[in-house]
């Protein structure tokens, strides 16, 4: 097939998508919208707020912006991954919440802060790994096997802390929670970090692949020879790693650990996550996508704040614009 | 006809309904599926739809029951021409389709599930229970079936689903029933209480359209045969007027296309090149099954493959030749039996044992279970073996575009580059993807279902090219196929299956059309 030909082909068949999901047109530029719906809507939402707010884009209130999404923004990547696999982590924020009160509770009974955090990340990688020993061994879905741990997590860190908050985290808030260099918030840098490695893990690791696999097709991956249930395990210890990170991020930046910390976060992670392109049906989306969707929630939240809209309007603005956000998309 | 008054509406059917199928077309992409097929349906009467795999029998129940429309030509039920074509619309006409899977809901009792949709109600939105299970039971005891009208319907055999399915079109007063292959769950007593049925439902002027490979089952129930084949009607003639051969011979055509190899060589070097095989394969021998006994119907099975042989296996559904492949993919495990693999004996207990050990399966349907979709073909190809694109724990991806553009130029896969996600690629181009995978896999003997179904005559060409090249490099490829002319054209060797029995081992370049469907189908052949 000559060359020439082949551009024709792309061009056609590039038309033809085009011509089937909604798109925008600037000049001779075409953007997909259920390619680059979340982008679009995160660019537009920045323009808009900084043209009514210009404090906005300063340097001081964009590092706000990033430190408060910095917790939610390494909890999604731990959603990311297990959403693309096919699966769904409504555990992640009762994770964040036991693994921080473990810390706390621990640091609180004078043990050195570096063991705590240890203590902490494996008490996260473990609850991780029971998920997906039970989503490998069992026919029931990922959404119930988690709901089930997240009620049972968020009852153990309610026990062990007697209801009553955890206040002092010692160097946690000036490390984790406080900046590196340049006054960036080490939170941040975090994230950053974070990110890339996900998304590294999914787009050059087998197992990142493997993900991928089983949630486009769980059948075609077996008649592959993909070991299923192991690589469901890993997925959902990875992600209870991640929570574990986030579980320690958020307690540096509060200097304090509580039982009831995560509530939401869970839901929170998901809707970023699927704004940002990471489809609930699994096999598709990635790290950078659903960035995207964290930081479309954290503009939003943060423009409402700087217009100092009441709390009850923000969560109206913010479930209208992942509504707006998802549909879209509706390709996914 | 005396109609019987407690019939629910079926007192209502004193005109003779008709069905008239007038010159319907259908094409897919590559494929005349249908070309100006007529028929007639008399009411009351058992009308059988023969044809091999392919001759477009399901594209036509598929439009006349309304789920997809003909290109041309139009259906007249009732001496009304249909206006649209929707499954609802022929449902709310009076015609019924009982597939081979049956489309109940598992988790309701046999009578929710027989009112499904148009239960009698109180007070128009409360469910009247009482009245339910009193129409349903009505029902079933006119048509003389004993079922427990409380049971869930996930308990129930196939042949009571059967029968339920029955009902349920016969409250929604179907006046054609459409039954597609409806024996194939039923045993010899079962199948004795659905004829009954089936002529019970004749007698109250219901029209039955029976598609069926049985052809013992149809000469003992149609009144008519209308007999497809490539898409064009052969002929519709009173069943007394035919007879099983000579339905078979009509199937099969008077042009059955025996072996055409690339070069048509000589009967006589046919014969000595099938010699030189036979002498070869002694020395070769890559999987051998001994007496194995496995799943439902298979009994005692005895196969040799050799390296380099292309061995078809045929035999109509249900006959055990798809759960030869689940055996030897490790998806079924034998009761009996010994399969020896390359001389060592084989038991791979999942497909990921069976791929490390040399086996690969191309399933039937790639597009459902071969291959996903959202993948590129590279990352389709790859999947198979990621640690032979892996180094340190990390995925090399400029040796998988490279891999995957090997295949791609070798295979011919006709994609504008290896990134092309596979969703985007034609039936065909999908099944060389996972071919490709197979030779990723250095898969040592291939299984390929149903390889060139649903594909156009192109893409079917190369993909016979294809696998007689793989053979050719020594592998050994098993290609089990209800397509006999397909088989005839591209393997070594043709398997015949029924019930679960090889009937017969024949070499292909003396293998005839007819005779194996006369095999497949049980049918005595008419010297």
């Amino acid at each position: 097939m000559s060359s020439e030909k082949s551009v024709s082909n792309q061009l056609a068949n590039k038309s033809q998508r085009s011509q089937k999901g909604p798109h925008l047109t600037v000049g001779r530029l075409r953007i997909d919208a259920t390619t680059y719906g979340s982008t679009v809507v995160l660019i537009v939402g920045i323009i808009i707020t900084a043209i009514l707010q210009p404090v906005f884009l300063t340097v001081s209130n964009i590092a706000n912006v990033l430190s408060q999404i910095a917790v939610l923004g390494i909890l999604t990547m731990a959603q990311t991954i297990v959403l693309i696999s096919g699966g769904i982590d409504l555990s992640v924020g009762s994770n964040v919440a036991l693994s921080g009160v473990v810390a706390g509770l621990l640091f609180m009974h004078g043990v050195p802060l570096w063991i705590d955090c240890m203590v902490a990340l494996l008490c996260a990688t473990v609850i991780g790994l029971i998920n997906g020993v039970l989503i490998a061994q069992n026919r029931a879905h990922p959404f119930i096997i988690t709901l089930g741990m997240l009620t049972l997590l968020e009852g153990i860190a309610e026990l062990v802390t007697g209801g009553s908050p955890v206040n002092d985290m010692g160097a946690l808030a000036t490390t984790l929670g406080g900046t590196i260099f340049f006054g960036i918030p080490t939170a941040v840098v975090l994230l950053f970090v974070v990110v890339v490695l996900t998304a590294f893990f999914l787009a050059r690791t087998p197992l990142g692949r493997a993900a991928y696999a089983i949630g486009g097709n769980e059948e075609a991956s077996y008649l592959s020879g993909i070991p299923i249930k192991r690589t469901k395990i890993y997925i959902y210890t990875l992600a209870g790693v991640i929570a574990g990170i986030a579980a320690l991020t958020l307690s540096g930046i509060l200097n304090a650990a509580e039982a009831n910390i995560g509530t939401g976060l869970e839901l929170q992670s998901i809707a970023a996550a699927v704004i940002g392109g990471t489809p609930l049906i699994g096999g598709r989306g990635g790290a950078w996508r659903s960035l995207q969707g964290v930081l479309l929630l954290g503009v939003i939240s943060n423009s409402l704040n700087l217009m100092s809209v009441g709390a009850n309007y923000q969560n109206i603005a913010l479930g209208i614009i992942v509504l707006i956000a998802v549909m879209v998309q509706k390709n996914r | 006809m005396q109609p019987d008054s407690d019939y629910l509406d079926w007192r209502d059917v004193v005109v003779p309904q008709m069905l008239k199928v007038e010159n319907v077309s259908k094409q897919f992409p590559g494929v005349q599926a249908l070309r100006a097929v007529s028929l007639e349906v008399k009411s009351g009467r058992v009308h059988a739809l023969v044809g091999e795999n392919g001759a477009g029998k399901s594209t036509l129940v598929k439009i006349i029951s309304g789920a997809q429309p003909p290109d041309s030509g139009r259906i007249i039920f009732n001496d009304v021409a249909f206006e649209e074509y929707s499954p609802a619309y022929a449902s709310a006409h009076g015609i019924s389709v009982v597939y081979q899977r049956q489309q109940l809901v598992p988790m309701l009792s046999v009578a929710e599930n027989i009112l499904l949709g148009e239960q009698p109600t109180r007070s128009r939105f409360l469910i009247d229970r009482s009245e339910t299970y009193r129409i349903a039971e009505k029902l079933l005891n006119r048509l003389r079936v004993e079922v427990d009208l409380r049971k869930r319907v996930a308990e129930l055999t196939p042949a009571q689903q059967q029968e339920i399915a029955i009902a349920k079109a016969l409250y929604r007063q179907a006046k054609l029933i459409i039954l597609d292959e409806p024996t194939a769950a039923l045993g010899p007593s079962q199948i004795e209480r659905l004829f009954e049925l089936i002529r019970d439902l004749c007698s109250h002027g219901i029209s039955v359209l029976y598609i069926s490979h049985h052809l013992e089952e149809i000469f003992r129930l149609a009144d008519r045969i209308t007999i497809l084949r490539d898409g064009r009607l052969v002929t519709t003639q009173a069943t007394t007027d035919l007879t099983q051969s000579a339905v078979v011979n009509l199937m099969a055509g008077h042009d059955p296309r025996r072996v055409v190899g690339p070069s048509m060589l000589p009967a006589g070097m046919v014969d000595a090149d099938v010699r030189m095989k036979s002498i070869a394969s002694q020395e070769s021998t890559l999987l051998e099954i001994r007496r194995l006994t496995a799943g439902p119907v298979l009994r005692n099975i005895n196969l040799i493959v050799p390296k380099g042989q292309v061995v078809g296996v045929t035999g109509i559904l249900g006959s055990g030749t798809h759960d030869i492949a689940l055996v030897l993919f490790g998806l079924m495990q034998p009761v009996t039996g010994e399969i020896l693999l390359g001389g060592t004996p084989y038991n791979a207990h999942d497909p990921r044992d069976a791929i490390a050990r040399g086996v690969f399966l191309v399933p039937e349907n790639p597009a459902r279970d071969g291959v996903v979709a959202q993948m590129s073909i590279a990352q389709n190809i790859t999947l198979v073996d990621l640690p032979a694109i892996t180094r340190f724990g990390i995925l090399r991806l400029k040796e998988e575009s490279e891999t995957a553009r090997k295949y791609v130029s070798m295979l011919r896969i006709a994609a504008p580059s290896a990134v092309r996600e596979v969703a985007k690629l034609s039936g065909g181009s999908q099944q060389k993807v996972l071919l490709a995978k197979a030779l990723q896999a250095k898969a040592q003997l291939l299984i390929l279902e149903e390889p060139t179904q649903g594909v156009d005559v192109n893409a079917r060409e190369e993909i016979h090219r294809i696998v007689k090249e793989l053979a050719a490099t020594g592998k050994a490829v098993l290609v089990i196929s209800t397509d006999i002319r397909d088989l005839l054209l591209f393997t070594d060797r043709i398997l015949v299956l029924r019930e679960g029995q090889i009937v017969d081992d024949l070499p292909a370049s003396v293998g005839d059309y007819t005779r194996i469907l006369n095999l497949t189908l049980g049918v005595e052949e008419a010297e």
